[in-house]
């Protein structure tokens, strides 16, 4: 059944990069520990080491016990890690990992619809490994992770493009037609242009991502 | 540059050296190595002061070094995945050319786990033999969580029959609990040649384990086998669920509920209600099977599962009705018009139970089920009517005190109250017991390393009806000897009362009791596993007596024995085939007992020798289309032929049976199902029934005990509707 969730696989790790546009004006020279911690952080993860990258996340998530966003990137890091890996037992690894970061994270932030994608992400990295096994099981819950995300947050392109990618591998599996899907999904795309995150440090990539797919599946116009 | 300035500027200079002198002064490297046990460098280890943003990664030789600007006393903090975190405090100058050992961690994957004797089924589980859905996607099963099981080894097919017959044992010996609480009528009423179901629904469970013996302290009152089920925590999304089937028919529909305002006694809810109705009058109006119908089998039931989160737990209430009724006329050859049998049956279950996490690590449990159940029978022109009031308490608490050291401790009451009235016409006669059974429980878990677990449990008993105490050790361990693979060891006592049939006419006896020995070899690997199992359990105190049935006034005793030993080997394999996902079950049983109106020890007729299962789902992506193939087989079975010498002295044909099924998803949300049981139509007979008399050449007339059908085909439509059109029905698969 594997074929199934082939279309479903979201292939986020062209669009990790995080591209973690540093509004944190340069010449404010005194950047708090915090900052230059997450700074570094996220120029690490550009460089692609990812796993240093999750291990300062994970001092900062120490360090700043009230904030959600150095465990959120731990495991979204771990996430996406499971994406490309392809030793069984260390993905097991990896995703455990993730849950216990993303767990971490539901208790700081509640009702996060950020939080909320990435569980629905954490889900998929399961199916995507094992579409038989954890594709019946978990494709509802990855579902009801979107829903409940966009009632929340119906302007945040992540959710909405998340959401729309989902829907659109279902319905490309069953032969429906995708084309319902591309006013949404371009509506995702302008989303990204409007989209004012929250604070400093919350995600704001994926725009590229978000025009591929645009691209791949709206040819017309 | 005159005098001011010239100040000024020694003053910051002095100023800053001082302030570089102090930054220097209070900047302390951080030094050492990072290694596992068997001495090799652990790369890319978190190292850090705890709280400050002071830290690094380990390098490929496990070395690491940092400055940090704190002092004094702190907590320096090593973790990587897979290996237990290491936390030391000292004082910050003390931290150099550290050289440390990093701990597996026994909570991960790779540890080993105690596996004797049990089959888990779910993805919490490390090892799962059966996935929840395969109790639907078995096309043996029909959709029934018993049917699905009878595909491992340790069970004995018992076709006529339907209930879990485990390693030599009957199926009262088998005990079935609904999170933690007894089930005490687990099974469907029906005709003695038709297999029976369980009640419930499997869609409502998220985590089956079937125990084939070896099990827990926590469970008593099962001589062979238990199997624990437990509900589904939380629906994934509100939907309406339609079932329209050959059979019947089905509605099923969950709703949750978000508060308002969130409060410790409410932090979210849900409920679901599923209703069932079965008719066999159209399916057996156009197959009519071997029996009469007089009122074909029709059963009205209906379920609801409410759960609520509060006070950082979770409430579950479950409650279940059905109502069955049926009349037929069976052939019988010591009655040329047949027998004349005639039910109603009425069950109501209900289950609640609180589970909750405290602080310093412990976690409880308080819980109760409640079981009436009615019984109308006609048997000819006599009726008997019977009623069950049973009811389950249990409270349990465990504490974890590391993640190798854990502790569970319980309390349990088991109460029974049964009323029976058989009136013929010529008498009435009324009869009963009341039967309580206080036990209490202790066991505790240790893990030694990622190699070495253990196990070991003790359970008293007492009964109220016999006036007895009982002592049950229970011990298992488990080592790991290579990377996939590992061993188990179990040994337990394991003591149960009579069932009614005996109770209700004779309480002065005591429990029957088994030894289980346990030997289990597992390997495991890229969605592969091996099972094998040897085992050797020994009865003791099986009740006697002298009539072919228990009777009111028989000499019942004690005085029973037997034994049983075995192999049961399992494979599932769902890599080595694209899109192909199998398993092999074969068991291997020597038994023989000496109970009931026997008159030496001898292999029952419910436990036969060989059993193989085989089955297979084959997932075709551009039909979509899911095709099931069982293949079930059983060596023959025992029967006393009344026309040669001796008792139990002849075996049945092989049994062979083959199923077949097809899934075919019409879109996300609908799917159409065919099954047929027996395509080929062997002809499977599961024993004989003999005459009373012998004929005039002195021989024993017999007739075949046939299956009432030797084919069933099955034709369902199941439709999810739910808020957006999302759900898909890939969850039914």
């Amino acid at each position: 059944m594997k074929n199934v969730f082939i279309y479903i696989i979201i292939a986020f790790v062209g669009s990790i990069v995080n591209a973690q546009e540093t509004n944190i004006s340069e010449d404010k020279a005194e950047l708090s520990k915090y900052q230059q911690g997450m700074k570094k952080a996220f120029s690490l993860w550009e460089e692609g080491k990812s796993n240093e990258a999750a291990n300062i996340f994970e001092r900062i998530s120490a360090a700043e016990p009230e904030n959600w966003l150095p465990p959120f990137y731990v495991s979204q890091i771990n996430i996406f890690a499971s994406f490309s890996e392809k030793d069984q037992t260390q993905v097991k690894l990896q995703l455990d990992k993730a849950l216990q970061f993303l767990n971490e994270a539901k208790t700081r932030s509640k009702e996060n619809a950020e939080i909320l994608v990435l569980e629905a992400q954490y889900y998929t990295a399961w199916i995507v490994q094992d579409g038989m096994q954890y594709g019946m099981k978990y494709s509802p819950k990855v579902v009801a992770l979107y829903q409940k995300a966009s009632i929340i947050a119906s302007d945040n392109p992540h959710v909405l493009l998340g959401k729309i990618e989902w829907e659109m591998g279902s319905a490309k599996y069953f032969g429906k037609p995708t084309d319902v899907y591309c006013s949404e999904l371009k509506r995702a795309v302008a989303l990204f242009d409007t989209f004012k995150p929250e604070g400093e440090f919350y995600p704001t990539g994926g725009k590229e991502y978000a025009e591929k797919v645009v691209f791949e599946n709206c040819k017309t116009e | 540059m005159n005098l001011t300035k010239l100040t000024v500027f020694h003053l910051l200079l002095a100023i800053s050296v001082l302030l570089c002198s102090q930054i220097i002064d209070a900047q302390t490297i951080i030094s050492g190595t990072v290694k596992q046990k068997n001495g090799s460098p652990i790369y890319g280890a978190n190292i850090y002061i705890d709280g400050a943003y002071d830290g690094a990664t380990s390098g490929e030789d496990g070395k690491f070094n940092f400055t940090t600007s704190e002092n004094g006393v702190q907590t320096l903090v090593i973790s990587f995945v897979s290996f237990e975190t290491y936390i030391m405090a000292a004082d910050v100058t003390q931290m150099k050319d550290l050289k440390v050992i990093l701990k597996d961690d026994v909570n991960s994957l790779e540890t080993v786990v105690i596996s004797a004797g049990s089959f888990s089924a779910g993805d919490n589980s490390k090892v799962s033999v059966l996935k929840p859905l395969d109790v639907v996607t078995t096309a043996s099963a029909l959709g029934d969580f018993v049917g699905a099981l009878q595909t491992l080894p340790g069970t004995t097919t018992v076709a006529e029959d339907g209930r879990l017959f485990v390693r030599g044992g009957e199926a009262e010996e088998t005990q079935i609990f609904i999170d933690g609480l007894r089930v005490f009528t687990p099974y469907t009423p029906t005709t003695n040649n038709t297999p029976t179901r369980g009640r419930y629904s499997p869609f409502l469970f998220d985590g089956i384990t079937f125990s084939t013996g070896g099990y827990s302290a926590e469970f008593g009152q099962a001589l062979s086998s238990v199997l624990l089920l437990n509900t589904i925590d939380e629906p994934d999304q509100e939907k309406t669920e339609i079932a329209i089937m050959t059979v019947g028919v089905g509605l099923g529909n969950t709703q949750k509920f978000t508060p308002k305002k969130e409060s410790n006694f409410n932090q979210g809810s849900s409920i679901s209600v599923n209703a069932t109705y079965i008719n066999l009058a159209p399916y057996i109006a156009l197959f009519p099977d071997r029996n009469d119908w007089q009122k074909p089998f029709e059963t009205f039931s209906g379920e609801t599962v409410y759960r609520q989160k509060m006070y950082n737990g979770l409430l579950k209430v479950y409650a279940a009705f059905d109502n069955t009724n049926f009349q037929l006329t069976q052939e019988d050859i010591n009655l040329p018009e047949g027998f004349n049998f005639k039910l109603n049956n009425s069950n109501f279950y209900t289950n609640a139970n609180y589970t909750a996490s405290l602080e310093n690590d412990w976690k409880i449990f308080a819980g109760a089920s409640y079981t009436i159940g009615k019984n109308k029978l006609g048997l000819q022109k006599d009726n008997l009517e019977n009623t069950e009031n049973s009811a389950h308490f249990k409270l349990k608490a465990r504490k974890k005190f590391s993640n190798r050291v854990k502790l569970s401790v319980g309390v349990e009451q088991f109460s029974t109250d049964f009323d029976e009235t058989f009136a013929a016409t010529e008498f009435i006669s009324d009869y009963g017991y009341v039967n309580n059974i206080t036990a209490a429980y202790v066991e505790a878990d240790f893990i030694f390393s990622q190699k070495l677990a253990l196990k070991a449990g003790i359970r008293e008993e007492y009964s109220a009806l016999f006036n007895q105490f009982t002592f049950s050790p229970r011990l298992s361990f488990a080592y790991k000897t290579g990377k996939n693979s590992q061993v188990s060891l179990a040994y337990g006592d394991f003591y149960q009362q009579p069932n009614s049939d005996i109770l209700k006419f004779n309480s002065n006896l005591e429990a029957q009791k088994t030894q289980h020995c346990i030997f289990n070899y597992q390997y495991s690997a890229n969605n592969r596993i091996l099972r094998a199992e040897a085992y050797y359990k020994d009865y003791k105190n099986l009740v006697t007596f002298s009539n072919s049935l228990p009777t009111f006034g028989d000499n019942f005793n004690n005085g029973g024995n037997g034994y049983a030993t075995g192999l049961d080997i399992f494979w599932r394999d769902n890599e080595s085939i694209k899109n192909v996902d199998y398993w092999v079950s074969y068991s291997y049983l020597d038994t023989e007992r000496f109970y009931r109106n026997y008159p030496k020890q001898a292999a029952p007729p419910f436990a036969n020798t060989h059993n193989i299962s085989v089955i297979g789902k084959y997932w075709i992506d551009d039909w979509k289309s899911q095709i099931g193939f069982s293949y079930q087989y059983a060596s023959g079975r025992t029967y006393t032929d009344l026309n040669i010498q001796g008792f139990l002295n002849s075996k049945t044909k092989d049994f062979n049976s083959v199923s077949l099924n097809w899934a075919y998803l019409l879109s996300q949300q609908k799917i159409l199902y065919f099954s047929v049981n027996n395509p080929f139509g062997f002809k499977n007979i599961n024993g004989y029934q003999y005459a009373d008399a012998a004929d005039a050449n002195g021989n024993f007339n017999r007739r075949s005990l046939r299956p009432a059908a030797d084919q069933f085909f099955f034709i369902g439509f199941f439709w999810t509707i739910s808020e957006k059109g999302t759900d898909n029905q890939l969850n039914n698969l």
